[in-house]
């Protein structure tokens, strides 16, 4: 019979940890976003309805449910990425840092430097990994050195030491979870404010995907992080505050809305969720 | 990787460890509080048995929230199992004191027999002792030291009959016998408490092994593993 | 106990006949196409060989085929290929460029352009000879110079550019633009620095395959009068002959010295044109994307 290793125990690390903040503490941080009777529609077919939360700094909030419950477009409207699809209709209010998103006077294109976002499927640009970071610095001008903003945006993403000495490599080489961290530090290099993912890891093996969470808990001490996922146990493990979306059928069949069910903090909802559908959902007999 | 979960998994082997000690300061109080009739050390012991609930209760809320969020598998999730069931043994090690010193202070306006209150010290050091040896073998996933708990309880078993027959020899005495029965209570509770510990033994076994097996069972004669 | 599959429908030997039937036509076929022009591009080797000389690449024409050379005609068609690379690249990238990015489909006006770019393909080069000769050469007034052919030439593959343009511009993934948005770039920085690099192997490779359509257009150059004989190096608003049109008229002369030089500078213009197309192949290989 073998000895397991002893473990190091020192409780001074237990004030460290932080296991997942309780709904108190996330409130009582600056609301980053407020939503209210948020609507989303696509050529006149509503997809997700009257939807309201509020995201606060620093935390990272999940969006789960089953697929087609509007939880993509919901996290696109917070980027006014909706803008991008013809047809597409978003009606309610976002507030960003109590401005309206959605005004006349609201620049979508700066708004995009300040909310970044990551994609399901890594899309890294046929460029170099160098040239990659620095596109989107150079399209907005940013001054300072390039080479500096590189190297710091690699090292916040975790993704520096394996790549340093091939910086001019094309970044399509890289595998599926180091192009996912290039993503990332893509979108910290013009430095945001917030960083939306949408299934950053459904595309990727299980060591990457560790890593990613890894990465989020990092990266929640300086950004406010708003992921979509529709692995449920990935957002048990790393969101503070955890929104569940459903589908609500209509009565005649004629279509499928997006609603909200339940937001709370994660603790809770993979406790002793509120709602009955909540429940069905997290484990697992529905959806 | 999983830093978070696992300094998640340290800090609940720390708020463990932790209670223990503060439950064997408490088996101390009330050795001393035995060996001195000092009422207030009684009293002390009980008021504190509130801190090690709801330090328990705290272990239970952070290992259902580990559970719900990390599911844990394999050796995280032994240990996770393990320590749900040492912290309710830690938790009734307490009691056990909060028993005796009740017992105490019950008693304290009889006179006392000094070979019975000597074998309840030997009971109550071998006790601590044995609480010691049970949070040092999980701390160090040491399956022979946890083993070994098994033989120290045969020392405390032997000194619990010395009392229990100290005591029948004073069936002539009413006011002894009165006194003596509660000292046979609160032998008991000594006992108790050194199962408690083999017990904590038997889970670090457990999280060594993958496998739960007692170190001996009341209903067999011979123990089931040497 | 496993059960036996049912037998096969047919007999086995019936089947392979048929099968190698099947294989024995499609290879007489291949034979049939592929040897028809094995056997041209022999008979013209053959025929033109003893002509193939520097004296024909520079020499200027005359009425003795054994003094001629086609020199001003290669010039001629280096400059039209030239002038045809310079105007319907860019025009051609721009409209592919407002079709595939900024256009809104819904818009009847916008489908309707997509439709006639198809039908502007297929409209036969001497059409646009006659449209050129009255809009260009007298229209304007330019007269019958290298230019009004380079334009007229431009019109020919300007669709066939416009069209393997979108093709390349519509290869490129969604998801690269999605993720240049998604920095904050314009619309104008997401097509300038992401689309266009990304599709230039593509645009690239259409551009020299029309190109060498244009280069061995021979009706719509008659039309606007390229004439029969020039004697000195064209220039830009200057009087010119096409090489194909060169090769054209030395087959009328009824001296069979012209013919043997005829045969010689079609050689010359296969090698033009095969090499051009070996560029553009060389580079769709090179850079064919992995996305």
């Amino acid at each position: 019979m073998t000895q397991m290793e002893a473990p190091r125990i020192d409780s001074g690390r237990i004030a460290e940890v932080s296991r997942g903040l309780d709904r108190s503490e996330v409130e009582r941080r600056e609301k980053v976003f407020s939503v209210f009777d948020l609507s989303v529609s696509y050529s006149g077919t509503t997809a997700l309805e009257g939807v309201a939360l509020d995201v606060h700094r620093n935390t990272v909030t999940a969006f789960i449910g089953p697929s087609g419950c509007g939880k993509s477009t919901f996290i696109r409207c917070f980027n006014r990425m909706n803008d991008l699809i013809p047809g597409a209709k978003v009606e309610g209010t976002v507030l960003y840092h109590s401005e309206d998103l959605y005004s006349r006077d609201v620049d979508a294109v700066e708004i995009r430097r300040r909310i970044g976002m990551v994609f399901q499927k890594p899309n890294p640009f046929p460029k170099s990994i160098y040239d990659n970071i620095a596109f989107g610095p150079r399209v907005l001008g940013m001054k300072g050195s390039l080479d500096e903003r590189v190297e710091w945006a690699l090292r916040q993403a975790a993704l520096w030491d394996e790549v340093k000495d091939r910086l001019k490599d094309g970044a399509l080489g890289l595998s599926g979870g180091q192009q996912q961290r290039l993503c990332i530090a893509r979108a910290l290099a013009v430095e945001p404010d917030v960083i939306l993912m949408d299934e950053p890891a459904s595309a990727l093996d299980p060591i990457s995907t560790t890593r990613i969470e890894d990465l989020m808990h990092e990266l929640k001490r300086e950004y406010t992080i708003i992921i979509v996922t529709h692995n449920m146990q990935q957002a048990a493990r790393v969101a503070d505050m955890t929104a569940f979306f459903s589908v609500n059928m209509e009565g005649d069949g004629s279509g499928r809305r997006g609603i909200l069910v339940e937001y709370d903090a994660t603790t809770k909802i993979f406790t002793t969720p509120s709602d009955k559908r909540t429940e069905d959902y997290v484990t697992g007999r529905f959806g | 990787m999983r830093v978070e979960f696992q300094a998640e998994l340290d800090a609940l082997e720390a708020g463990f460890q932790e209670t223990g000690e503060i439950v064997l300061r408490s088996i101390r109080g009330v050795i001393d509080a035995l060996r001195t009739q000092d009422v207030e050390l009684c009293d002390e012991v009980i008021a504190f048995d509130d801190e090690i609930d709801d330090r328990y209760h705290a272990l239970e809320k952070q290992i259902e929230l580990v559970l719900a969020r990390q599911t844990p598998v394999a050796g995280d999730l032994r240990l996770v199992l393990a320590l749900l069931h040492c912290g309710l043994h830690v938790e009734r090690i307490g009691d056990q004191c909060v028993t005796i010193a009740k017992l105490t202070k019950l008693s304290s306006h009889l006179d006392t027999r000094q070979t019975v209150i000597e074998g309840l010290v030997e009971m109550g050091e071998r006790c601590a002792e044995m609480v010691k040896v049970s949070l040092t073998a999980f701390a160090n996933r040491d399956l022979e030291q946890a083993r070994g708990l098994h033989g120290l309880d045969d020392l405390v078993d032997r000194a619990n009959r010395q009392v229990f027959q100290e005591v029948l020899g004073y069936v002539n005495d009413a006011e002894a016998l009165e006194w003596g029965m509660r000292q046979i209570t609160a032998a008991r509770c000594f006992e108790r408490i050194g199962d408690n510990a083999v017990d904590i033994g038997e889970q670090t076994a457990f999280v060594v092994t993958g496998e739960f097996a007692e170190f001996t069972d009341a209903s067999h004669d011979v123990p089931l593993l040497g | 106990m496993s059960s036996i599959p049912a037998p096969l429908e047919g007999s086995p030997k019936r089947r392979a006949w048929r099968n190698r039937l099947f294989q024995v036509a499609m290879l007489s076929c291949m034979f049939v196409a592929f040897g028809t022009l094995a056997v041209l591009l022999a008979d013209t080797l053959i025929t033109g060989w003893p002509e193939l000389s520097s004296r024909l690449l520079t020499g200027l024409p005359s009425t003795e085929p054994g003094e001629a050379g086609a020199r001003p005609a290669i010039l001629a068609t280096l400059y039209l290929g030239l002038l045809v690379l310079l105007f319907s690249v860019p025009i051609g990238v721009l409209t592919a460029i407002y079709l595939e990015e900024y256009a809104d489909r819904t818009r009847w006006w916008n489908r309707a352009i997509e439709v006639n770019i198809q039908n502007l393909a297929a409209v036969p080069a001497i059409v646009y000879g006659i449209l050129g000769l009255a809009f260009i050469v007298r229209g304007i007034g330019v007269g019958r110079v290298v230019l009004a052919g380079g334009l007229i030439l431009t019109l020919v593959v300007l669709p066939t550019v416009v069209v393997a343009s979108r093709e390349a511009i519509r290869a490129v993934p969604d998801s690269i633009r999605q993720g240049a948005f998604a920095l904050g770039a314009t619309k104008w920085q997401v097509v300038w620095r992401q689309v266009l690099p990304a599709s230039i192997p593509g645009i690239a490779t259409g551009s020299i395959l029309a190109l060498s359509r244009a280069v061995g257009e021979t009706a719509p150059l008659i039309m606007v009068g390229a004439i029969t004989y020039v004697a000195f190096n064209p220039s830009l608003l200057g009087p010119y002959t096409a090489l194909p049109v060169q090769i054209y008229n030395w087959t009328k002369q009824p001296d069979p010295g012209f013919q043997t030089l005829a045969a010689a500078a079609a050689i010359v213009l296969l090698v033009i044109v095969l090499s051009m197309n070996a560029v553009a192949i060389f580079l769709r290989n090179r850079y064919r994307k992995q996305w």
